[in-house]
């Protein structure tokens, strides 16, 4: 028994993936049959969810109750981007617009740190920042997508849509990057315990403003997706994947205080969202429910999940009380 | 204040042999652990006698102290209260006895006004006091510090964070003096910050209480203050007693020859034959806060040791010395890599999420790279080298740094200095709390450092550790007072040098700012001056503005803001914030138009069930340490479903006597207007007149302090949940008396620009620090924004981007008039 929560403890993808097979089976029970392209067209819908929620997990592990906030204006200031870019130049366009959004998570970075505004109020208001450039710009903008861009973002390889190896590809990278690379171990120390990490000769201020910008890149990249898949770009194209996208995100293991993330955790999170969503349309159209059920369930569920998983990582109030910044630590001695 | 009248069953008398003791504390022994804090210590202290506590660092001052306040319980030994054998001393004895104690820690919330935070303390708990009581605080606290230290110019009305550190020490006093039957009153380094003038009038105090009967304990390093204050002195030293002392009869060198004494000394390794290499760190004139005038180096080949009081300066000498290591500075060389290992493991050594392994490597991961890469197989020999070689007591490098003892967790962060390949190691107490054994590994692992060459700068609070030290620096307030090479090196010339006397600080007592700067300075000004200079944009684009009709139409749209802002607020309060508040003000929208426009009753029970709902979101929130911005944005699924499920598509209609309230007028005054004016005079009563007030702000700031003065945390953060239920529900109202109808996705935008307004209304995300009537001007200046925007025909989509521009400015102003406020936030 101890060694199963340990197991789970050291392994938070175990809830969001439970949560997913859970999922699936309810809406096979509901349809009577097991059909696979349940799965595919899920884990398509998940996309967006899932690569906001990777970079939202990215912000979040830097600590400091670290969250971007501007992350769905980063989204649709992309989508624009890409949308008029690509219609110039396919290729170059792509990683402009990409890039873009790294800029972004730059800005956010650079106000956080230098500024020492927390991140939370930084992005608040750069967020509304990007979305004036939106609202200003989108009428200069063109609209439509690349034609050949979206064949490709729409087609896929057998059942499985190129959106979702795009989603693994980027999943693959940033494990890769946050648990096999010096940054990576950086990012989590920096997390767990700023003061400690900057004594122990990490470049601190770095390191945040990195997670910002990959945060900024996943987000363009998802914007330039988004635009594609929806036939065009359009002003409130982000918001319905900002909560999607945080739940994922804290479903799948980040600890709220930093210092610990789970990129099959985040991943699977999108995914049991996303399942979730599904299970209850279907249930809802079999059944004549009431509408907001569906709501309610997903809410309950959400807070519910959040009450067993987060249990154990009890350390954000003392995190916040040691958050001094490297320049006033010296100082702290002689009181 | 009566002295005890307690039958003198006790035999023992004290030294003084005047009166029955009050508290007789006697062969008290306290380990933790392996240490060995007190070993059978004694005190005995009778009515109206003043005991000086001196010893050096690390004799079990402060842990007598906590024994005596109740705060440890004692492993053996027995405590005599008034003549009754007690196991330990409880709420109970500490009321009975009236012991009182000024912290060095200085226990205030510094949010609250001076007089809040006696009065959290010596008020009861109900939740009201009769009219007339922060009067009567604000004067009974003025004329307590003018009694203790006249002629301060201390403005008991205004918050702690406006004192300098002298005066915070003076308001802490006063607080431990301020005690109902006090009986004992334990001062422990009060002057740490005074200057001399100010310490003479605490002396002066000290003699008036104990003539009154007061027994006081005077603990402090000063001990010319000492002798001049106390009838007795007690000397402790490694947990035991080491003798009492008049202090007529005692010089201060003697007490101080008595200290260093027969200090255990360790075999010194070798002798300081070693030659040493080019020097490494050279610290010239170096003057920074806390230092002054320091010249120290450190060569390479050697070990340096900082010693001194607890707190003169050393760990700020070696915090410098390791930011010079990363970005030169003027003053200070540094030539290499530095490793900074503190003993302060929780806080600024250990990764706890981590294994030993991850925790060794942390600092040498370049080492370990391969083609950009973390190489495993490379990183376990590295790790497994470093475990084998220190002698770890653990299963493997893969066990939890957190499975570990402290004295072993201290071996891994020195192994992650040496393993780092650093040139110059700077160790910051790096023993405390470890056993004497891993405290041996540990002096052999700095002797092997310096044997390989490297810089070692050791500062510890044992003094005894400085044996094992080539040279030594002594640092008293900020300077060093004595630099000692060889055989000088000895507990006795620390302990004398670290007692010298230095020029006493001179507190710092400023005056008292001038109206204009206050005005200036004030939360407020921003959020009101940008609600006027809008609303005379308005009238300047179009003067129709100005007529009792049109100011109603442009308040209408306000109203719902201004209460979501406020909802806002009181979260921010807390130190939290509320992510969900746009469903849950829809959720209250369609309470209003669906339920409470058909039946009354049902109505409100409902919408008291949404602020119930706050309530326990926030005793949730505090019960499983969840995070407030996650549980909100989950809770506003939930609020979300309800608003669906009473009202499926948007309908409802506004109740008739809602939107009858809500058009009539109030001696002309529209009654939006009157709302907003209400709003603000209700949550500004709530917060800072309200005597609970106090707690809802308290424990945004100071958890400790709210609890030390007995106030309940919890209750403390459902209150501010709950209020902000209510103010929701207010949203909602007003809401539906501007939109005629229940729509749950319409109010969506409430949640961002909330949080918005109460930024722009002065508040400080930290919690704590929040201005009801600055939050109410901000929500209609955002509200005029709009309207004025439409006046000037621009597109209304502006309004985004005007309320981002506003909220950097706010920041960037306040960056400029405050720069304390932003990094406090």
């Amino acid at each position: 028994m101890k060694r199963m929560v340990d197991f789970v403890q050291k392994h938070p993808a175990v809830w969001p993936v439970l949560g997913c097979l859970i999922f699936l089976a309810m809406i096979g029970g509901l349809t009577g049959s097991l059909d696979p392209t349940v799965l595919f067209t899920a884990a398509r819908l998940a996309t967006f969810a899932a690569l906001l929620g990777l970079a939202q997990m990215i912000v979040v592990t830097s600590g400091d109750g670290a969250i971007d906030l501007s992350q769905v204006y980063v989204l649709t200031l992309c989508a624009y981007a890409s949308t008029t870019l690509m219609d110039v130049n396919p290729i170059l366009g792509f990683v402009v617009a990409v890039l873009i959004g790294g800029l972004a998570g730059l800005v956010n970075g650079l106000v956080n740190i230098y500024l020492r505004i927390p991140a939370m109020v930084t992005t608040l208001a750069t967020g509304y920042l990007y979305f004036t450039v939106i609202l200003i710009g989108s009428s200069h903008m063109k609209v439509l997508p690349h034609p050949e861009f979206v064949n490709l973002i729409t087609g896929g390889v057998g059942p499985i849509s190129t959106q979702t190896i795009v989603v693994i590809g980027v999943a693959l990278l940033l494990a890769l990057v946050l648990y096999r690379t010096p940054y990576g171990k950086q990012l989590h120390a920096v997390g767990q315990n700023r003061n400690a990490a900057y004594l122990a000769g990490i470049p601190t201020n770095r390191v945040v403003i990195v997670a910002f910008v990959v945060g900024g890149l996943l987000s363009g990249l998802a914007g330039v997706i988004a635009a594609a898949v929806m036939g065009g770009a359009f002003q409130d194209m982000g918001m319905s994947y900002f909560l999607p996208s945080v739940a994922a995100t804290f479903v799948g293991g980040t600890a709220a205080s930093g210092g610990r993330s789970s990129v099959l955790g985040v991943a699977f999170g999108a995914l049991m969202m996303t399942l979730m969503s599904s299970f209850l349309n279907t249930a809802e159209s079999m059944f004549d429910l009431v509408s907001g059920i569906k709501q309610l369930i997903m809410g309950a569920f959400l807070v519910s999940i959040l009450f067993v998983s987060v249990a154990g990582v009890k350390r954000r109030r003392s995190q916040a009380g040691s958050a001094t910044t490297p320049a006033v630590m010296a100082s702290n001695e002689g009181l | 204040m009566e002295a005890s009248a307690a039958p003198a069953t006790s035999t023992e008398s004290g030294l003084t042999g005047a009166a029955a003791p009050l508290l007789a504390l006697r062969d008290i022994d306290k380990t933790f652990g392996i240490t060995h804090a007190l070993s059978r210590a004694s005190l005995t202290i009778a009515p109206g006698e003043v005991v000086g506590l001196v010893g050096p660092n690390g004799a079990g001052k402060s842990t007598l102290i906590k024994t005596i306040t109740g705060v440890l319980e004692p492993t053996a030994g027995t405590i005599v209260v008034n003549g009754r054998d007690v196991q330990q001393i409880s709420h109970r004895e500490v009321a009975e006895l009236g012991i009182s104690c000024a912290y060095q820690d200085l226990s205030l919330c510094t949010n609250l006004a001076i007089y809040e935070n006696f009065a959290l303390l010596n008020m009861d708990h109900k939740l009201w006091a009769p009219v007339g009581w922060r009067k009567r605080q604000r004067t009974e606290v003025s004329a307590l510090l003018e009694r203790f230290f006249p002629g301060n110019s201390i403005d008991a009305s205004q918050p702690v964070s406006t004192l300098t550190l002298a005066e915070r020490q003076m308001v802490e006093i006063c607080k431990a003096l301020m005690k109902e039957d006090l009986g004992l009153l334990i001062l422990d380094e009060p002057t740490s910050a005074l200057s001399a003038n100010r310490a003479d009038q605490l002396h002066d105090a000290v003699r008036e209480i104990s003539q009154a009967g007061v027994a006081v304990i005077y603990i402090s390093h000063k001990l010319d203050e000492i002798q001049k204050v106390c009838d007795r002195i007690v000397l402790l030293k490694n947990g035991s007693n080491a003798g009492e002392y008049n202090p007529r009869d005692i010089s201060a060198a003697d007490l101080v020859g008595i200290m260093g004494g027969d200090a255990r000394v360790r075999e010194r390794h070798d002798s300081f034959s070693a030659e040493v290499g080019p020097a490494l760190v050279v610290a010239k004139s170096l003057s920074s806060e806390g230092l002054s005038d320091v010249n120290v180096t450190a060569h390479a080949g050697e070990i340096v040791g900082v010693a001194g009081l607890v707190g003169s300066g050393q760990t700020t000498l070696l915090k410098a010395i390791f930011a010079a290591g990363k970005r030169r500075r003027p003053g200070l060389q540094v030539n290499g890599k530095v490793a900074y290992l503190s003993g302060d493991r929780a806080g600024e050594g250990v990764f706890g999420l981590w294994s030993i392994l991850d925790n060794m490597l942390v600092s040498s991961l370049r080492s370990v790279t391969r083609f950009g890469l973390l190489d495993q197989s490379a990183s376990r020999q590295l790790a497994q080298h470093w475990f084998d070689r220190l002698r770890f007591r653990a299963e493997s490098v893969d066990s939890p740094i957190t499975s570990l003892s402290g004295g072993n967790q201290q071996k891994a962060l020195i192994a992650r200095g040496l393993a780092s390949g650093a040139d110059i190691l700077l160790l910051n107490d790096p023993t405390a709390g470890v056993d004497i054994e891993t405290k041996q590994d540990i002096y052999a692992l700095l002797a092997g450092a310096k044997e390989a060459g490297k810089a070692v700068v050791l500062h510890s609070t044992e003094d005894s550790e400085m044996e094992i030290c080539d040279r030594v620096y002594v640092m008293r307030e900020g300077c060093v007072t004595a630099e000692l090479a060889g055989a000088e090196v000895t507990v006795q010339n620390v302990v004398r040098a670290s007692f010298s006397d230095v020029d006493r600080v001179t507190g710092r007592e400023k005056s008292s700012t001038p109206l204009l700067g206050r005005v200036l300075r004030s939360r407020l000004l921003l959020p009101i001056a940008a609600m006027v200079i809008i609303y005379a944009l308005n009238a300047i684009v179009n003067p129709n503005v100005l007529s009792l009709g049109s100011t109603r139409l442009l308040l209408n749209t306000a109203v719902p803001l201004v209460f979501a802002a406020l909802g806002q607020m009181f979260i921010v309060t807390a130190g939290d914030i509320d992510m969900g508040n746009g469903y849950s003000i829809g959720l209250a929208n369609v309470l209003v138009a669906v339920v409470l426009s058909q039946n009354l009753v049902v109505g409100i029970v409902s919408l008291l069930l949404l602020v119930a709902g706050y309530a326990a979101m926030g005793a949730l929130i505090h019960l499983r340490q969840l995070p407030a911005i996650v549980v909100t944005l989950g809770a506003q699924f939930i609020w979300l479903g309800i608003a669906l499920i009473i009202a499926p598509v948007p309908g409802g209609m506004s109740p008739k006597w809602l939107g009858r309230f809500y058009t009539s007028s109030f001696l002309f005054v529209p009654m939006p207007a009157l709302l907003c004016i209400v709003a603000a005079a209700v949550t500004w009563f709530i917060i800072f007149r309200w005597k609970y007030g106090m707690v809802l702000r308290g424990i945004g700031n100071n958890r400790n302090a709210i609890e030390r003065s007995g106030w309940s945390y919890v209750g403390g953060k459902m209150a501010n949940y709950a209020l902000a239920g209510v103010m929701v529900a207010f949203a909602g109202l007003t809401f539906t008396a501007v939109t005629y109808a229940a729509d749950v996705n319409t109010s969506a935008t409430f949640c961002m620009l909330s949080i918005a307004t109460v930024i722009v209304g002065g508040c400080e995300m930290a919690g704590g620090v929040v201005e009801p009537v600055g939050v109410v001007a901000a929500g209609v200046a955002m509200s005029l924004i709009t309207s004025l925007l439409i006046f000037i025909q621009v597109d209304s989509n502006l309004q985004v981007a005007v309320t981002g521009m506003i909220i950097i400015l706010v920041l960037a102003a306040r960056m400029l008039t405050n720069k304390k406020a932003v990094v406090a936030a």
